[in-house]
């Protein structure tokens, strides 16, 4: 191994010291604190004589806290529908996206356009599409007979256009991904099926499918782990109504925090989200490291 | 088939975006009356009025004041500390290297208030430089820009370093130039993830003309309560500089994505 000479090891600390600094300052040092405050009574204004208080928070917000409960669920629930409308709508695109001859870049582009805007002006958009009287959706669905629905306003439908909006602004980047996987698959073994005369539905869900498993299972928990972080868009469509039927965790964690001032309740809760994510992450590197072989 | 389905799809991604510009140079009248696409009256007064009344101007200098020094930082830095990854060798690197990978499992709900409490003790709470200062490194930066530096052969490094090339001289002239396709799909990527970004810059810029795009345009919901063509008109202008920005640079942006997947 060679080792450092003079003039690398000046060049290699003047960069690696800013930026360890940076990350010991905005990123280890806030995890540690974020920790901390959750077993502390933080004090704003005197924060060297919070006292230390256990697991005080976390017993509150599980025993005395239903609104956490409440975004627990709602944020689970957010989870799963994504999981259910994104990744098969998703594989539909990928696939017809890898096996089209022409005008690829073209859909590409019109397919990703709705991931590069911010969500803010997304958000904002939806709102007038889903307008329950003078709304563009709701036009369509009096157009073809069905009754309107009260979309974003309604605590029954308010969840599912959330997740529509989600979809519709996320769908891009999962297709991103499996497009990228469905290309990887050899040509060699598609030559090989038509050989012994399988139909295209055939190769579709007994080879395609399984050799996609890898990408599928990785974009799931991708998937996942924005879901269960979601805030921005939420935030703008309903503000976590109506009747908090869209009220996630992020938005009890960052209200708890900035508008009540608990900064404990909050921080605890943002241990529980840390650690489900955390769960969710493992599972993931578990499963990058198996190496599909074909 | 195939050709339909994407049709389809590129209908129901576009369509929406066709609704916005179309009702923003409507006037309120017809945009709660019409269902037509094209207005009987066009009008630019929506425009003016966003212009006018939202300090829209200003909101769009303060997000480029974040997005553009935070995309400059971040490329630069990213490349110097992977090559530093990519190049040298040093006791414990790789157990350092995991280290900063390993901030990517925290999510930023997490650490939301405490960095809220060190951006106070920084005294930047309400200023930009409050954003600014959280978003100059990418962890997915350096993971990123170490991979591609890697396939830079040694050889180059060694015939600088023997004609007398200083280190400094060896990352701008050999090691930039070479990594250029990477740091461009890390520029686009972090230029519009900055410029997107709404949850960081809500919760610390409360003042008016202190705040970034995003959080200007979601206030427009609260100002102009269901005021449907002022709202396209602002959504409108926020959209357009992302749109061509990522039309001219589609490949570097799909080659950032594809990469992100990584991250996680």
């Amino acid at each position: 191994m060679k080792t450092l000479r003079r003039p690398q090891f000046r060049f290699g600390l003047l960069v690696l010291v800013p930026i360890l600094v940076w990350y010991l300052w905005f990123c280890f040092r806030p995890v540690f604190l974020g920790l901390q405050m959750a077993v502390i009574d933080y004090k704003l204004l005197d924060p060297s004589n919070s006292p230390f208080v256990g697991l005080q928070h976390f017993n509150m917000i599980f025993t005395q806290y239903e609104l956490f409960w409440t975004a627990a669920k709602n944020t689970l629930t957010y989870a799963a529908l994504m999981n259910l409308g994104m990744v098969p709508i998703a594989l539909i695109f990928a696939y017809c996206l890898a096996h089209v001859s022409r005008g690829r870049v073209v859909y590409q582009w019109a397919l990703f356009l709705p991931v590069v805007v911010s969500m803010a002006a997304v958000a904002l958009l939806f709102r007038f599409l889903m307008d329950p009287g003078v709304g563009l959706f709701n036009h369509v669905l009096r157009a073809v007979g069905l009754p309107p629905s009260k979309w974003l306003t309604g605590s029954s439908s308010a969840m599912y256009s959330i997740v529509l909006v989600a979809l519709w602004k996320e769908l891009g980047g999962t297709i991103v991904l499996l497009t990228a996987g469905l290309l990887g698959i050899p040509v060699g073994i598609y030559d090989a099926a038509k050989v012994e005369g399988a139909n295209a539905w055939q190769v579709f869900w007994r080879m395609t499918f399984p050799l996609l498993g890898h990408t599928l299972k990785l974009v799931a928990i991708l998937v996942t782990i924005g879901s269960l972080q979601v805030y921005t868009s939420v935030v703008i469509l309903t503000s976590g109504g109506p009747a908090r039927t869209t009220y996630m965790i992020s938005q009890f964690i960052v209200e708890e925090a900035f508008t009540h001032f608990r900064f404990g309740l909050a921080s605890s809760a943002a241990c529980v989200l840390f650690l489900v994510i955390l769960v969710v992450t493992l599972v993931q590197l578990q499963l990058s490291k198996v190496r599909w072989e074909y | 088939m195939k050709t339909l389905i994407l049709l389809i799809g590129t209908f129901l991604a576009t369509m929406p975006f066709i609704w916005m510009a179309s009702a923003s140079v409507k006037t309120f009248k017809e945009v709660v009356s019409s269902q037509r696409l094209l207005p009987a009256v066009w009008t630019l007064a929506n425009y003016r009025d966003i212009l006018e009344r939202v300090g829209f101007l200003q909101a769009f200098f303060n997000s480029a004041l974040i997005a553009v020094p935070a995309t400059i930082a971040v490329v630069l830095g990213s490349a110097a500390v992977g090559y530093v990854f990519a190049k040298y060798h040093f006791w414990g690197k790789e157990v350092l290297f995991r280290l900063l990978l390993s901030t990517l499992m925290v999510p930023f709900t997490v650490v939301v208030i405490p960095l809220f409490l060190t951006i106070r003790d920084l005294g930047l709470i309400n200023k930009l430089g409050g954003v600014l200062v959280t978003s100059l490194c990418s962890t997915f930066g350096i993971f990123l820009m170490r991979q591609s530096i890697e396939t830079v052969p040694n050889d180059y490094l060694d015939a600088a370093r023997v004609d007398g090339a200083s280190e400094g001289w060896i990352f701008r002239q050999v090691i930039l130039p070479l990594a250029r396709s990477s740091a461009s799909a890390l520029a686009v990527f972090t230029f519009l993830g900055n410029w997107d970004n709404y949850m960081w810059p809500s919760i610390l810029l409360k003042s008016q003309g202190q705040q970034t795009l995003p959080v200007v345009i979601a206030g427009m919901q609260s100002l102009f309560v269901e005021r449907y063509h002022l709202w396209a008109a602002g959504s409108m202008l926020t959209v357009i500089p992302v749109m061509l920005l990522f039309t001219l640079a589609q490949k570097q942006f799909i080659s950032g994505l594809s990469m992100s997947g990584l991250k996680g």
